[in-house]
């Protein structure tokens, strides 16, 4: 390849990426080069301008029209683009909460913590907008490893050492599965590109290469439902969820999530959409795997909600929370409607606001003490009304009350289960049934936060970072709640992720 | 002696992933759990070289993405150690049933 | 095809259990015929003639742990750098500034152990 080719390529569709890179290296070396005993808080401020410059290079490059570069390995499109959005947002939210992260202990690797960050950020991103396996895999990988560390930074905390091993060793695991399904999938097609298995996978009408590929697709899904936290790759995340610093966990319950999702649409629908199923049937591989994702996501919904139940950490009960709601939007690709993408960007929207405001607000609640049980909420209407509302509202929307956004976007996954020909019954029933389970652990959170009385009195302060993420979220909770159509407008310049093939 | 069949590698890399999930998921000891996923990825790796040379549609897309996977590998089974030897320092322990302290 | 292959090697299946049986029946019958008298003393683990005064598990220095993570993180690398080696002359100057920033990579990786003071032996 010469350097011309190398010049005429559109560069420019990977600024985001390149913004990140830039300032993750920058970091790490104004990190290594800062005397010892400096205060490294800051660093997440430069990496927070990072980011923002970064969403802001994206929304510019929305009018872009579909390009690959690199040997189609890396491909801007309506999805890759919407999806970095979510992502952006999250990471910055995410190193705010690190700026304000105050453990009892103290954190000796503050550095690491914001380029680490970056890291797994890129990782996703690179995920989000990758036309090959091998780059998706790497991106996947960088995603996971900086995520690892990041999870065991406590270096000094048992909690953390425990929870970073559990996390290495199932994510090990799923990663060897991931790629056991790929390496199958290369077999049969002899390529790496996505959009080319697509084409070579559609002439698969040999019943043994179909098992194979079945195979395949099982390997590949049980694989990513590690990232994505849903049965049966479920059981680390409350563990890590608890072990891990509060802006890790909101980090890994968001992120993570909406980039295993996003992995998740782009591979299973792109490759085995049009693969046939059985012979030369015309069906395609993707709906006729339909009845054990939709299993699987009704599996999720339910362990998901019922374990909640009985939890006391606030972080395990956030995590059996997160469980349940990749169940939610696991349905909406179980049922596989035409509105399938739009309703999880929004739900994936809707959990980014809802559950950010709530875990800023749980590292508020649990640095003071060093516990994030449950009891800490108890009184807080007293010592924060504002404080208490805004978490209110989080939990409304958690629950799916009318009026947030968690609302709007459970209804649409709902109308999704529905919508379709044959409907999901059960599965939307499952639905309806888990979300008024959930209610009651959301509403002994209420409870707490209302009705009991406080055991300090001491009016609470909230940090600048913290204040930025409540408001923030608080106030995006409410408005999608109210006008969705906002959301949907903005999706709709996308035109249902069409371009995903071309 | 005729030579080796894909199938040959392929029923062997199906043993070797069989075996490090396994194991992975039953050994008491952690560096024992991180050799049964090397053991899978290694599977793996056998079959992207195997398919790349011998499948229906040869390619040295294959031998490049073994490539990958093993430096990923690498990477992945030192923050594995590292993190071990971290809790090693803390619980004086590497086995998997002692690390119950979120048991719930 | 597999047939075919797994035939070739019945042979070498038959020298296996062979091989295997062999060892086995001998011990076992030392097992049978030999005397079965343990004491205090026969049991202690042999030691050439000392009398063994630790556990035989040594814990090791951890600094060899750091030194093999780096040595297997940074030797793997080679597994990139060998194939762009090979084909240098095809690749041309694209390939030589891609590979110049991915060792620029490896060395802040290096330079960052180095300040963590990995690097010092004890």
């Amino acid at each position: 390849m010469s350097m011309h080719t190398l010049l005429r390529y559109e560069w420019g569709v990977m600024t985001p990426e390149f913004i990140i890179i830039g300032t993750a290296l920058i970091l790490s070396l104004v990190d290594l080069l800062m005397p010892d005993d400096k205060d490294r808080r800051p660093l997440a401020w430069i990496a927070f301008v990072g980011v923002a410059i970064a969403f802001v290079a994206t929304i510019g490059l929305i009018p872009a029209e579909t390009t690959s570069i690199l040997h189609d390995t890396f491909r801007l499109d309506a999805f890759g683009k919407a999806f970095k959005l979510l992502l952006l947002a999250g990471g910055a939210l995410s190193l705010l909460l690190a700026f304000d992260y105050r453990p009892k202990e103290g954190l000796k690797h503050r550095g690491e913590f914001s380029y680490l960050m970056l890291c797994a950020l890129l990782g996703a991103m690179i995920v989000t907008s990758s036309g090959d396996l091998i780059t998706l895999f790497v991106g996947l990988e960088l995603l996971s490893i900086s995520s690892y560390i990041l999870v065991g930074l406590r270096k000094t905390s048992v909690q953390a050492n425990e929870a970073a091993l559990k996390y290495v060793i199932n994510g090990g695991i799923s990663t060897a599965m991931t790629l056991f399904g790929m390496s199958y999938i290369f077999g049969l097609t002899g390529t790496t590109n996505i959009k080319e298995i697509a084409v070579e996978a559609q002439k698969l009408t040999d019943g043994e290469y179909q098992y194979i590929l079945a195979l395949a697709f099982l390997l590949l899904f049980v694989g990513l439902a590690f990232k994505i936290s849903t049965v049966p790759f479920h059981m680390w995340t409350p563990d890590v969820y608890q072990g891990a610093p509060t802006p890790v966990t909101a980090f890994l319950s968001v992120v993570s999530k909406t980039a295993g999702f996003a992995i998740v649409l782009r591979l299973l629908i792109t490759i085995f959409a049009a693969a046939p199923a059985r012979g030369k049937d015309t069906s395609s591989m993707l709906l006729s795997m339909q009845d054990y994702i939709a299993f699987l996501a009704g599996a999720t919904m339910i362990v998901g909600n019922i374990v909640a139940l009985k939890q006391r950490s606030m972080k395990r009960l956030l995590a059996y929370s997160s469980i349940a709601h990749a169940g939610y939007v696991l349905v909406g690709f179980a049922a596989m409607s035409w509105v399938m993408i739009d309703s999880i960007w929004f739900y994936l929207l809707a959990y980014l606001l809802m559950n950010f405001g709530a875990f800023a607000i749980l590292q508020r609640m649990s640095d003071e003490a060093d516990s994030d049980d449950i009891s800490r909420f108890a009184g807080l209407y007293q010592r924060s009304p504002l404080l208490a509302v805004a978490m209110g509202v989080f939990l409304l929307s958690l629950a799916g009350i009318p009026g947030t956004a968690g609302f709007i976007a459970k209804w649409n996954i709902f109308l999704g289960a529905l919508m379709t020909e044959p409907g999901h019954y059960v599965l939307a029933a499952v639905m309806i049934a888990t979300t008024v389970i959930s209610y009651v652990y959301y509403f002994g959170i209420f409870v707490q936060i209302f009705f009991r009385p406080a055991a300090e009195t001491s009016s609470l302060r909230l940090p600048i970072g913290l204040t930025l993420i409540v408001v923030v979220c608080a106030l995006g909770t409410l408005l999608f709640g109210v006008v969705p159509g906002l959301a949907y407008h903005f999706l709709g310049q996308f035109e249902h992720f069409g371009d995903f093939l071309q | 002696m005729s030579s080796v069949p894909l199938s040959a590698y392929l029923v062997l890399a199906l043993i070797l992933f069989c075996i490090g999930l396994y194991g992975a998921l039953t050994k008491r000891n952690i560096v024992v759990v991180l050799i049964c996923i090397e053991l899978m990825l290694n599977a793996v790796n056998i079959n992207l070289v195997a398919f790349a040379k011998y499948g229906a549609h040869p390619g040295v897309a294959g031998q490049i993405f073994a490539l990958f996977t093993i430096a990923v590998a690498a990477a992945e089974a030192a923050v594995g150690l590292a993190v071990l030897m971290a809790l090693y320092r803390n619980r004086k322990t590497v086995h998997i049933d002692e690390i119950d302290s979120m048991k719930h | 095809m597999l047939n075919v292959y797994v035939n070739n090697y019945v042979i070498v299946f038959v020298f296996l259990c062979i091989g295997v049986l062999l060892p086995v029946g001998a011990l076992a019958m030392g097992r049978f015929l030999r005397p079965h008298v343990p004491d205090e003393a026969k049991q202690t683990t042999y030691e050439s003639g000392n009398n063994p005064f630790h556990d035989s598990r040594v814990p090791f220095q951890v600094h060899y742990y750091m030194f093999a993570l780096l040595f297997v993180i940074f030797d793997v690398e080679t597994v990139f750098l060998y194939p762009w080696a090979v084909a240098y002359d095809k690749l041309g100057l694209f390939a030589f500034i891609e590979m110049f920033i991915f060792v620029l990579m490896l060395v802040l990786g290096l330079v960052y152990a180095w300040k963590k003071k990995v690097l010092r032996w004890m």
